[in-house]
């Protein structure tokens, strides 16, 4: 039996309002709030991170920070240019960078990460998560 | 349609959306609102409706999303430059894709219920698809490299985040249809051709003259 567009074009519309609604559900049911970031299995307090890793300024970009790849080292990750890490926000947005990139990155007090040397795309906020892999 | 006359439309139609996501866009942002839903569900799909409305010509839209998309690389406020300007190109792709079984003259867009739907479902599908493009292609361009893992894991937020632009479209293009249709090809060229081009460049000298302020500032 042959459908009409007039039948279709609704039906369609009403099955993306229902992926939007049933994905804002999922969203809001599993977002994760934490004051916390774990690094490689570990979590630190954004004080503890600041306290331990060094300071990093983009002054072109006007961001300051601790420098990424000084908190990789100093948070005992073995053989930091043999990894890649995911870097991971509280609303599950994420971003696999190289170690060359990391050495360009830095982490800010309000837990976003900032990459001088990629697209804004891999500026993750409130960052609760780095995985080295 | 006198082929100068569409191309004058396309510069003039995908200039104000391109002044749109440079100057609005940013400001929308600044004051905490979904500014990507609202540019894709208001000025985006209001500006490709009208201009499809207006020309009843296929393609056209894609040539706007190419002109607006170049307008946003002048831009240095707000977000990624790259990522918005491949995101408004594959917009305009995605409308085509979408309005390409459509007939020009919109007869099939005649009750309330099919100007909703279409509202709904070009707004979703081109915030969703130009939000998937540029997460792909971004990556692409850069040192890092993409990941299928890193777009799987933020599918949920990004269909999640296209609802609003898709019930903000739903209300813009049955407004845009309720506008008094306009014969483009009977408005004289002495009154066309000055204004089209005059609007064009006026948006162009803005985001340019905005963008030298703040490289200045």
């Amino acid at each position: 039996m042959f459908i009409g567009k007039e039948k279709i074009i609704p039906i369609f519309a009403m099955i993306l309002l229902l992926i939007g609604i049933f994905s804002s559900v999922y969203v809001y049911a599993t977002q994760v709030n934490t004051d916390t970031i774990t690094i490689n299995g570990k979590t630190y307090t954004i004080d503890q991170i600041f306290s331990i890793a060094e300071p990093r300024t983009f002054e072109s970009l006007n961001f300051s920070g601790v420098a990424l790849d000084d908190l990789i080292i100093k948070t005992d990750v073995g053989c930091p240019n043999c990894h890649k890490y995911n870097i991971i926000g509280e609303d599950r947005y994420q971003k696999t960078v190289t170690w060359d990139n990391m050495k360009n990155g830095l982490l800010t007090k309000d837990g976003r990460v900032i990459f001088s040397d990629l697209p804004k795309a891999f500026r993750v906020r409130n960052v609760v998560k780095i995985e080295v892999i | 349609m006198d082929k100068l006359k569409l191309f004058a439309g396309i510069i003039v139609f995908g200039s104000i959306w391109g002044f749109a996501e440079c100057i609005i866009g940013p400001a929308l942002n600044d004051i905490s609102l979904p500014s990507g839903a609202i540019m894709t569900g208001f000025f985006a799909i209001g500006l490709m409706t009208m201009s499809r409305m207006f020309y009843k010509q296929r393609g056209m839209q894609l040539g706007m999303g190419l002109v607006a998309g170049t307008l946003r690389l002048f831009n240095p406020f707000g977000g990624c430059l790259i990522c918005s300007a491949i995101a408004i190109v594959s917009e305009g792709v995605i409308f085509e894709l979408i309005w390409y079984k459509i007939s020009l003259d919109l007869k099939e867009l005649k009750t309330l219920t099919m100007r909703l739907s279409m509202g709904i479902i070009s707004a979703y599908c081109c915030f969703v698809g130009g939000y998937i493009v540029t997460q792909i292609l971004t990556p692409l361009v850069s040192s890092a490299g993409f990941y299928v893992s890193n777009l799987v894991v933020f599918m949920p937020q990004i269909l999640s985040r296209g609802l609003v632009a898709a019930l903000i479209g739903g209300v813009t293009i049955p407004s845009i249809l309720l506008l008094k249709n306009i014969d483009i090809s009977s408005i004289k060229d002495k009154i066309y051709y000055p204004t089209t081009a005059a609007i064009s460049i006026l948006c162009w000298v803005v985001v340019i003259a905005n963008k030298m302020f703040l490289l200045g500032a």
